[in-house]
């Protein structure tokens, strides 16, 4: 198969370029790791090079594919490889987008927070190759791929959160997450093992086709689609599978947390909304008429309760990292209206305000936990109280902080701000009111614990002893280009949001 | 070709952008500003002459222009208000923009003199402010809808209240300021609600409609029509279940809450002597052409309206005569120069209401523009005093200063002559017309409302005398008699700059009241009274004094009685020069003495200014302050109570769905089994699929 992109004729496997890109910086690394004259000796910066080289591009690749068509309506359309089992469109290129940037600003990051450790090489190649899986999950088209995608992307992130093995919290961390995962997988796949018994095709769009408006085995097929359902709530660390969440976020390595949080509930998002979008959309009753399982009303109240577990339980946080742990499991609350208020009039729009949430909360939710690991490296200590008066020492860092929170709160200082307007939005269009209400208490609540951070660096006094000696170049970059990412887009939201709300009208 | 109507928004915008250029680059500049003040207000005073010639038909054939610039809030559907900002001239507006600016120009040149003559500090800010005031009022006088007319009327007040706290390291001048933006605040929120109604109403805010493809009415003329063939004919809506006019009675008595703060009109003019604070130029902008003149401007702006209503008419007629005569005789016994002018020019805005309310709209215009040009020279005039006695404002410690600054002594003369309305001077004629007119339409309308205009027409008359008296006890305890301490014998001498402006307005205010002489005219013949035939004619016919005539006749019908203006007009030179002989012989001696003490009880009512001020203070802290309590009350339990109770639960909540997070990983497993079974259940059992 030939395509056309930007008028020249090309295979068209090379619309995947953003993900090969992933794969082959990941190659890349081990190559340049078996070389290295005797182990550990490799240049940090060349693998950390690497690594952000290869999510650079993947991201620069995936949005010039974005602005010249490729996989969309008015250019190639969508793009189909291997017998179906991929597909690249603007929902995909979209997703690669964020998961490219965030792992781009990951890698940035690590240059300086791995100073010292050994294996860097394995790091980033895990890294790399969880990236990998992620912008595979955006491109997954049947259940057998999905999940082998999934496995791909949560495997090297086992091994990340226990990355640093000497430290005791980070193992446990990884065991923790590893356990819960492993449940969650046997969930997912007994549920795509029930819903393959009901349709007989793995392939979203034959599921669809062969399911009709009124399947024969209604009820082997609902209990399928909770199970899938329960199974992608774990990737995208949604309740009641969010457990390891705040283990895992709390014991990883900073900028792991800052990966697993932002990317890699991106990637599960995206695979919630192609399976439920192109697999189960008559059923769900997205079609018109009576739905034969309701998943609508499923994805609603776990919408309600994540958001209202995840932020009454940061509330009452001591640690800062824990405390943005809970907000993430929030934010999947706010993100899951997207699916949750699929019965409004605009679904595009719904959608759309989901995946424009989820590209916004890449910067602001990455820059945070980033921050995070600056006072890591910094060893200012976990709680509240340790950030008091930090802003003396650190104001740059401070301020993009406070961008961070305040852009994650909702007020407009960044793109927070209009994201979650547009999801308030959709909730009126669905006149889903609950889900409205929800997300305005649970916004207003998390500008309580939000601003106790803000209210910790610039207005305590500081402790004495706190003392910071250096200003690591690299995790200030990142922190630095993340706050502006989040600040321009406030005045970009209307910009983008547009490619984001066609590449979701694409779906139905 | 660019007519003079383009150039409108400048004058205005020009005093703003010497507010810019004074605030920010004043202190490099060698007068600290004034230059930018006095260049603009040329600029707009010279912008203004060319739209009143253009407005009189000699620069131009079109006599107004009334147009929408800039719409700021669109109404989506049709039916929706659209708010603008636009432009009116007509001959009105063409007069008012001529008098501000003229006025505005005289108090720059003036404050050379006041403000940087003696040293003053701060001057960027005082110049500053100067511009921005100036710029407000004339925003004010071409708005041509009420809702901008309401903004700029804030800005005037906001102005006030910085050029009056100008000294604000002193005690007085910020407590004075603050009165006077409170006062006048309280009379504004009634205006507020007044231009919502408005907009309520009649969907628009337009004093005069503006023809085009599409022809977009004012309020006053769809008010007309409601009256004349019903609300909903009109396409009127009403509120309270009211008919149109007791409505529209309550919309103009809304409205005129602001006009009563502004023009300091009782029971609203406790802040106008209090201002006196501010540096004396201020006040004569303030008294003069901007500040209180907007009160009584945005009557006359809209006096098609307040015609609809013989109500309204009668309490507004009610308010300025009691309010000329009441502070009148407050005036009789102040003892500082500056304190005296306050007073009467409460007294004179009260005649000038009067005129509104008993149908004498050019009588009003008429007293407007003399009393703008005899006030300020007044004001400037007291001005020079100061400077001359080291600001000394005690009447007592001067005297006999007559000798040794005569510019001063003569034009303010000619001030005080106006003021007490002696023949010839300004206020003559302008304050005979307003009598004049209350009188005949007293007399001419029956039932209620002529006995009110009568009532009117008595106090005004009355307050003539004390005019006079307290006019002429203020000049000649000032220059007369001989001088009463070492300053006022040696006195400070002036420049120019105090001068000129004196000069140029001591001449208007012998001159001015020759634009209309209607009693010559009655006698004569002669066709003089060219204020008159200025305020008839116009492109708008809505709101030409022709008009004006006509509703008066046929809506609120009052009637004019047949009387000559000989007579009332000798009554009120009578009682002028009886006021004046009575100051003559109790003051104009060589060693005066108060005489205060012969009043009695009635002194130390007038000295309390009638207890004004106590009982407002006492509605402030009696009354006002105990529904403040209560409502902190209510504010502090209930609702800081909900909030602190939603705040308790949340942690209380927060604090149980942490327990949930035991960090024991089968704990988990079994949750998450747990909740899959639960959510089995609930959704494939209970959502009938199985």
């Amino acid at each position: 198969m030939v395509i056309d992109i930007a008028g020249a004729s090309v295979p068209d496997w090379v619309a995947l370029a953003p993900t090969v890109a992933l794969g082959l910086g990941a190659m890349l690394l081990f190559v340049v790791d078996m070389v290295e004259p005797e182990p550990g000796t490799s240049s940090n910066a060349t693998l950390a090079g690497i690594s952000t080289l290869g999510a650079l591009v993947a991201f620069l690749v995936a949005g010039s594919f974005l602005v010249i068509g490729v996989g969309q309506p008015d250019g190639t359309g969508a793009v189909s490889l291997f017998n179906d089992q991929l597909v690249v469109d603007g929902m995909s290129l979209f997703f690669v987008v964020i998961v490219g940037s965030v792992t781009a600003l990951v890698s940035l990051a690590s240059y300086d927070y791995l100073a010292g450790q050994r294996y860097q090489a394995e790091y980033y190649a895990l890294v790399l190759l969880a990236a990998t899986g992620m912008s595979l999950m955006a491109s997954a088209n049947g259940l057998a791929t999905a999940f082998v995608c999934l496995e791909l992307s949560s495997l090297p992130s086992y091994a990340l959160v226990a990355f640093l093995k000497d430290n005791k919290g980070s193992v446990e961390a990884g065991l923790k997450y590893f356990l819960v995962g492993a449940l969650s997988s046997a969930v997912l796949v007994y549920g795509i093992s029930l819903v393959y018994a009901a349709s007989g095709h793995l392939q979203f769009d034959a599921i669809a086709e062969s399911l009709g408006a009124e399947p024969e085995f209604v009820g082997v097929l609902g209990i399928g689609v909770v199970m899938v359902l329960l199974g992608f709530a774990f990737k995208t660390a949604s309740v009641p599978f969010h457990f390891w969440a705040p283990e895992a976020y709390e014991g990883a390595p900073a900028p792991v947390s800052a990966f697993i949080s932002s990317a890699s509930k991106a990637a599960g998002f995206v695979l919630a909304f192609r399976v439920f979008l192109t697999a189960f959309p008559e059923i769900g009753g997205l079609a018109g008429g009576d739905p034969a399982v309701d998943w609508i009303v499923a994805v609603q109240v776990l919408a309600v309760v994540t958001m209202t577990v995840g932020n009454f339980a940061a509330a009452t946080q001591e640690k800062v990292k824990r405390m943005l742990a809970y907000s993430s499991v929030g934010h999947a609350g706010y993100a899951l209206i997207g699916l949750a208020a699929l019965n409004a009039p605009q679904q595009d729009f719904v959608l759309g305000a989901s995946m424009m949430h989820l590209l916004v909360y890449g910067f602001m939710n990455t820059g945070a936990f980033l921050f995070v690991a600056l006072t890591e490296h910094w060893d200012v200590g976990r709680t509240f109280q340790d950030f008091n008066g930090l802003s003396e020492q650190a104001p740059l860092a401070c301020a993009a902080m406070t961008v961070f929170l305040f852009s994650l709160a909702g007020l407009p200082i960044g793109g927070g701000f209009v994201s979650k307007l547009y999801l308030l939005g959709a909730t009126v269009q669905a006149g889903t009111w609950l889900l409205g209400a929800a997300l305005v208490v649970n916004s207003a609540l998390s500008l309580y614990y939000y601003s106790r951070v803000v209210r910790a660096m610039w207005f305590e006094e500081p402790d004495a002893s706190l003392e910071v000696d250096s200003y690591p170049t690299s995790l200030y970059a990142a922190v630095v280009i993340a706050a502006v990412a989040t600040v321009v887009l406030l005045p970009a939201f209307g910009l983008l949001s547009p490619s984001a709300i066609d590449a979701a009208s694409v779906l139905f | 070709m660019a007519g003079a109507y383009d150039f409108v928004p400048a004058i205005a915008a020009l005093p703003l952008l010497a507010f810019v250029v004074s605030l920010f680059f004043g202190q490099y500049l060698p007068r600290r500003g004034a230059e930018a003040g006095i260049v603009a207000t040329a600029g707009s005073l010279v912008l203004s002459m060319w739209t009143a010639l253009t407005v009189a038909g000699v620069t131009g054939s079109a006599t107004t222009y009334n147009e929408n610039l800039y719409t700021w809030v669109a109404g989506l559907a049709d039916s929706a208000v659209t708010l603008r900002l636009g432009v009116l001239v007509d001959p009105l507006t063409a007069l008012m923009l001529l008098i501000v600016s003229l006025i505005s120009l005289l108090v720059h040149v003036f404050s050379l003199g006041y403000m940087n003559d003696e040293g003053e500090t701060g001057l960027p800010r005082y110049y500053a402010g100067l511009g921005l005031f100036t710029a407000s009022m004339l925003g004010f006088v071409f708005a041509n809808n009420l809702l901008m007319a309401f903004m700029f009327f804030e800005l005037v007040g906001l102005c006030s209240y910085l050029l009056i706290g100008f000294w604000f390291r002193d005690a007085g001048p910020p407590s004075a300021a603050k009165k006077a933006f409170l006062v006048t605040r309280f009379g504004d929120y009634f205006f507020l609600i007044g231009v919502v109604g408005v907009f309520a109403t009649f969907g628009t805010g337009l004093f005069a409609p503006i023809e085009g493809a599409e022809t977009l009415h004012s309020f006053p003329e769809l008010a007309e029509e409601a009256i004349a063939s019903g609300a909903s004919e009109a396409g009127v809506q009403t509120f309270f279940g009211l008919g149109p006019e007791a409505w529209f009675t309550v919309l103009g008595l809304l409205v005129l809450g602001g006009v009563v703060g502004k023009s300091a009109q009782f029971p609203l003019h406790t802040w106008l002597p209090d201002a006196m604070e501010g540096p004396t130029p201020v006040s004569a902008l303030i008294h003069a052409a901007t500040m209180v003149a907007a009160g009584v401007y945005l009557v006359a702006r809209m006096y098609g309206f307040y015609l609809l209503s013989p109500t309204a008419l009668a309490i507004i007629a009610l308010v300025g005569g009691f309010t000329a005569l009441f502070a009148a005789t407050m005036g009789v016994v102040k003892q500082e120069l500056k304190q005296v002018l306050a007073y009467s020019t409460i007294s004179q805005y009260g005649y000038m209401m009067l005129a509104l309310g008993a149908g004498g709209y050019t009588a009003a215009v008429f007293h407007l523009t003399t009393h703008a040009v005899f006030k300020a020279l007044l004001f400037l005039g007291a001005g020079s005093v100061i400077i001359a006695m080291h600001h000394e404002e005690n009447m007592w410690t001067m005297g006999g200063l007559r000798e040794r600054m005569p510019v001063t002594y003569y034009t303010f003369l000619s001030g005080s002559l106006a003021l007490a309305g002696i023949v010839p001077f300004a206020g003559f004629w302008s304050k005979d017309e307003v009598l004049y007119e209350a009188l005949i339409h007293g007399l001419g309308s029956e039932g209620s409302i002529g006995t009110l205009l009568l009532a009117g027409y008595a106090m005004g008359l009355l307050a003539v005398f004390f005019t006079a008296f307290y006019t002429f006890r203020m000049v000649f305890l000032t220059f007369h008699g001989k001088p009463r301490t070492d300053t006022a014998r040696d006195p400070e001498p002036v420049r120019w700059n105090v001068k000129l402006p004196l000069a140029v307005l001591g001449i208007g205010a012998a001159t001015v009241g020759f634009i209309n002489m209607v009693p010559v005219k009655k006698v004569t013949g002669a066709e003089i009274d060219y204020l008159h035939k200025w305020l008839a004619h116009g492109g708008i016919e809505l709101t030409t004094s022709e008009h004006y005539g006509e509703l008066l006749h046929d809506v609120a019908h009052i009637e004019q009685a047949e009387l000559g203006p000989l007579a009332p007009g000798a009554v009120s030179l009578l009682l002028a020069l009886a006021g004046v002989g009575a100051a003559w012989t109790l003051y104009n001696v060589p060693e005066p003495e108060e005489h205060t003490d012969r009043l009695g009880g009635v002194k130390t009512l007038l000295m309390h200014n009638y207890y004004q001020d106590e009982y407002q203070v006492w509605l402030a802290q009696g009354v006002t302050v105990q529904l403040a309590r209560a409502a902190d009350k209510f504010d502090q339990g209930v609702v800081d109570g909900v909030v602190n109770g939603i705040s308790s639960v949340s942690l209380f909540v927060g604090s149980r769905f942490r327990r949930i997070q035991s960090g024991v990983v089968v704990n988990y497993a079994t949750l998450m089994t747990l909740s899959l079974v639960l959510l089995l259940l609930a959704f494939v059992v209970a959502g009938g699929v199985l």
